[in-house]
């Protein structure tokens, strides 16, 4: 007997047909939030597609969040929007700066940043980021599980580098994300029994940067929107699908995926 | 100020400004490694100019602390600010990156190529990590040869981070004996007192002096053991202590024989 569910035995089990006909949505409705160093709202591809866009203050020893223009200090969190805007258009996309000037991006904005995206009710964040910190372990394992639980689904990038980073390494209540040399993002692959399981396209993206302008970007912080836009058209064909159950699903894509290629 | 006590610190100023020349000794051995590992690995990675920032200040500033290629000389002591620009970005997120721009638009490294006139076409940045902190970015800048240049790969996304290791070594070992020379330097700048140009007088002396020479040369040797590994500068450091027990026993016998 096969140990691994074929996509047939997925549709049957999960009673969710996964035809091509969600791949057409535009991730109407979706909200997603992406935590990084800001981004560029009045680029010309992301204009009117940005909702919110908040920045991490400091207020005495807190960190709190503010409405700002502030924009993209770096051009990471406007690339990363530039790839998901692109493959769902019509999403409700919203920015949490955590990275940039004054301090910020030592670790303690990201938890902030993070718990703040939570509470906010956002339905994905995209977390191209994380710490190699052993002392974020216990807070951000906890910050993942209260997301998991109330059924946000948390998107994170694995590491670059060989050591683990955190939060990508908590698989089991999100989804870790690596690069490949894949161009179609609808053509990702799935490393089941890895610690980042899935591998989306994240070399030589072309996608949107500062100044209305554009780079062509290779890293697995590039490889994370791609999923996540796959995710906001999923959730706009099927909006009650737990974390699990996405997980599942793209479980289940993958493996069509490898099928179809051999 | 009684006589007595103004020669006390004179004294204690002098010691102070001859720590600080020997730190200020110790630092371009280093700083000459970091250049010499840029050269070599610039040329296995294929690429036209290499450079090490590292941090400067508290607040997530970078400095470039050695550069190789054309406009070296002019990256030297540039700044960066915090979460500026790709180093920015790699330095506070501790994650590589490679970015590269084939088409025809304005450099995408803008701040730095605006102040030396180079062109940042692509690019590789990864960040230098000593025992878990990122201390610095390391970065490789266009290829050898003419325009258009081929992106950094993933597999030498990898390479860099190899060579980004024994670079961290010496950074940090930098950065160690900075804090010596910034904290003489404010000690010293907090004296209105002094007067430098007596000072400098005096130092050019002490320059000239055997033993001083002799005490850089016993400090850049212990150094450069100590960097051999964690094994060396345990063992270097026992040596030294047992040395200065010894030392210390010696002083007291000769003492007690007076």
């Amino acid at each position: 007997m096969s140990s691994t569910v074929s996509s047939e035995m997925f549709d049957a089990l999960t009673d969710m047909k996964l035809d091509d006909e969600w791949k057409s949505s535009t991730g109407k409705g979706v909200s997603v939030v992406i935590i990084d160093s800001g981004v560029d709202k009045f680029h010309s591809d992301l204009k009117g597609k940005i909702k919110n866009t908040f920045a991490a203050v400091r207020d005495g020893n807190r960190t709190v969040f503010e409405e700002t223009d502030a924009g993209d200090s770096a051009g990471h969190g406007t690339a990363c929007a530039g790839i998901i805007s692109k493959i769902a258009p019509e999403a409700d996309l919203s920015s949490i700066k955590v990275l940039g000037a004054g301090g910020l991006g030592d670790g303690h904005a990201f938890l902030a940043g993070l718990e703040f995206a939570i509470k906010q009710g956002y339905k994905i964040i995209n977390l191209s980021l994380g710490t190699t910190k052993p002392q974020f372990v216990v807070p951000l394992n906890d910050l993942i599980n209260r997301a998991y639980q109330a059924g946000c689904i948390i998107v994170a990038a694995g590491n670059n580098l060989p050591q683990p980073s955190y939060p990508s390494v908590f698989s089991s209540s999100l989804i870790a994300v690596s690069k490949s040399s894949e161009t179609n993002y609808f053509d990702f692959g799935f490393n089941f029994g890895e610690t980042i399981e899935l591998t989306a396209p994240g070399v030589n993206v072309r996608t949107t940067w500062l100044n209305d302008g554009y780079r062509t970007l290779t890293g697995n912080s590039f490889a994370c929107p791609h999923i996540v836009g796959v995710i906001t058209l999923l959730l706009e064909s099927f909006p009650d699908l737990t974390p699990f159950q996405v997980k599942s699903a793209l479980y289940s894509i993958a493996r069509r995926n490898q099928e179809r290629k051999s | 100020m009684s006589e007595k006590n103004e020669h006390v610190i004179e004294k204690n100023l002098k010691a102070l400004v001859e720590i600080v020349d020997v730190v200020n000794a110790m630092t371009l051995p280093i700083v000459k490694s970091i250049e010499n590992l840029l050269v070599k690995s610039a040329a296995v990675m294929g690429s036209e100019e290499a450079s090490v920032l590292v941090r400067d200040g508290d607040e997530g500033d970078l400095r470039f602390l050695s550069a190789t290629g054309e406009v070296a000389d002019q990256l030297i002591n540039l700044r960066v600010p915090a979460g500026k620009g790709v180093a920015g970005f790699v330095f506070s997120s501790g994650q590589p990156m490679t970015i590269s721009d084939t088409g025809q638009e304005a450099s995408f490294y803008a701040e730095v190529d605006k102040k030396t006139g180079f062109s940042t076409e692509t690019l590789l940045a990864t960040p230098i990590q000593y025992q878990g902190n990122i201390i610095g970015v390391l970065e490789y800048v266009n290829r050898i040869g003419r325009p258009p240049y081929e992106p950094f790969t993933p597999e030498e996304m990898d390479r860099a981070a190899l060579y980004a290791d024994p670079i961290a070594t010496l950074v940090n070992a930098y950065e160690a004996i900075v804090i010596f020379k910034d904290l003489g330097d404010e000690i010293l700048s907090a004296n209105s007192e002094i007067n430098f140009e007596e000072i400098r007088g005096w130092l050019r002396g002490v320059r000239g002096n055997k033993n001083h020479k002799e005490m850089i040369d016993l400090a850049i040797l212990i150094r450069e053991v100590s960097m051999q590994g964690d094994a060396e500068r345990i063992l270097c450091k026992e040596i030294l202590e047992s040395f200065l027990s010894y030392s210390e026993n010696n002083l007291q016998s000769k003492f007690s024989h007076l």
